[in-house]
């Protein structure tokens, strides 16, 4: 019998029988079929072109809006970083006055205190005013030591004033940093699995998602660390007892993904775990 | 380079985006392919017809959501293969025949009841032409298919292997035992 490797790259005899016998065969696709293909394709394209366009007239308005946002962000966060560190023949009381746009240093409720002390702003505050010494303290040290005092003074003030600001801003931040995320374990375990980010993974896989949970083309987190090439993630969801014949809306299973991407590691990963 | 020039996953992107030039272009490069990958498997000039258009209608509708890390030509043929599939089971339940071993031979051996005389066999005007056909209709499903998938898909035993839900030595052996049969019936008429 007549050994046939199995990569094919050289031509085979029988391979090329059949070529011949096949150019000599005159059958084809109607041509009814033909038109209706096309005709349908060029529908289908057509919407896409209409719905990119009216994505990109909504997408601009968005991007200014976005930089605009990020403008006046800028405008009232920028004025903390120039605040002045006593300059000297100022009183202390002149230098700490809040922009006008901010709000007044005031005494903050337990919750802000506790969100402050949380959060990493004050601490970069404080460091901000650990800083100031060493270019003011040469300068202070040739002042008087009632010139010392004052600056110290001012400067755990200014620490303050800032932990309150940042605080103020912090409140708003919080729920728009939670908006960022998906309320969805399972989701979140399937984008994880996409970019194989194997720590989050084990996180999210304590809280027992539904690890088989499919996105809206019927693809499981497998499936999806799978077309990725996320040969971890493909571990770590097989390790969690992940369905590895699980297909897709398509038909198309993770084995047939990795195999089509030319994923080694995976395939035989799937292998091992049963995937046919 | 021109857009003749560009890879197939690169004319699906374009088409994804709304690029119907892109897709006349697939077209063309695969028609044939699918089409004799099709036909040869059903032996039904109508099945394969209808089949066709199943499938490039697939494509045109899932191609925003094609993965550009999958080969175009692999994820063709799984269509093709699944849309077949599909047909099978179909054909199957109007039909009520009873269970067979393997989809895709079945569609074979429902659609043609007398191989010589077969719609295929009609279809194609010469001997030689003839000789492939009837090669075709000797061939078990399994070796048939795998043998289009490699030829006309030109895929690799593991992508064949993946496709049709077979191990890889399977696979191999079906290449192997399908080419052994066509060179000796080949032989004979070319």
């Amino acid at each position: 019998m007549n050994e046939v490797p199995p990569g094919q790259d050289v031509p085979d005899d029988a391979d090329d029988l059949y070529r011949r016998a096949s150019a000599l065969d005159e059958s084809r696709p109607s041509e009814l079929v033909r038109r209706r293909v096309l005709g349908h394709a060029a529908q289908l394209a057509a919407e896409r072109a209409a719905q990119n366009a009216a994505n990109r007239t909504w997408r601009r308005p968005a991007i200014f809006g976005t930089l605009a946002a990020a403008a006046l962000a800028g405008l009232l966060i920028t004025p903390r970083f120039f605040t002045p560190s006593v300059p000297p023949g100022l009183p202390p009381t002149a230098a700490l006055q809040p922009p006008a746009a901010l709000p007044p240093a005031a005494p903050l409720p337990p919750a802000t205190v506790s969100r402050n002390q949380e959060a990493p702003a004050p601490a970069a505050s404080e460091q901000r005013a650990n800083r100031i010494p060493e270019p003011a303290a040469e300068f202070a040290a040739k002042d008087s030591p009632a010139k010392m005092q004052n600056m110290a003074a001012a400067r755990s003030r200014a620490a303050a004033s800032d932990a309150s600001q940042a605080g103020a801003l912090a409140q708003p931040m919080a729920p728009l940093a939670a908006a960022g995320r998906s309320s969805d374990p399972a989701a979140e375990l399937r984008r994880a699995a996409e970019i194989g980010d194997v720590p989050e993974m084990q996180t999210l896989l304590d809280k027992q998602p539904l690890i088989e949970a499919r996105d809206e083309n019927g693809r499981t987190a497998l499936m999806l660390a799978a077309l990725h090439g996320q040969s971890r993630a493909v571990d770590v969801l097989l390790a969690h007892g992940a369905d590895p014949n699980a297909a897709d809306g398509q038909g198309t299973t993770p084995l047939q993904a990795a195999v089509a991407g030319n994923q080694q590691a995976i395939v035989a990963a799937l292998r091992r775990a049963g995937a046919r | 380079m021109t857009v003749a020039d560009e890879s197939d996953e690169t004319l699906m992107m374009r088409y994804g985006r709304g690029d119907a030039a892109a897709f006349d272009l697939l077209y063309r490069r695969h028609e044939m392919r699918i089409w004799r990958y099709l036909e040869r498997n059903v032996g039904n000039r109508a099945t394969a017809d209808e089949l066709m258009q199943e499938v490039w209608f697939a494509v045109a509708r899932d191609a925003p959501r094609y993965e550009p890390s999958a080969r175009f030509t692999t994820w063709l043929f799984t269509i093709a293969h699944n849309r077949m599939i599909d047909s099978v089971r179909m054909s199957r339940r109007q039909t009520s025949l009873e269970t067979l071993g393997y989809e895709t031979e079945s569609v074979v051996e429902q659609l043609t009841s007398d191989p010589s005389a077969g719609p295929l066999a009609a279809a194609v005007a010469r001997d030689q032409a003839g000789a492939l056909v009837r090669a075709f209709e000797k061939l078990p499903g399994e070796q048939r298919e795998a043998f289009l998938l490699q030829v006309e898909g030109d895929l690799s035993v593991e992508e064949i292997a993946a496709i049709t839900d077979s191990s890889f030595e399977t696979t191999k052996s079906r290449l192997r035992y399908a080419r052994t049969k066509l060179r000796e019936l080949l032989k004979e008429h070319l």
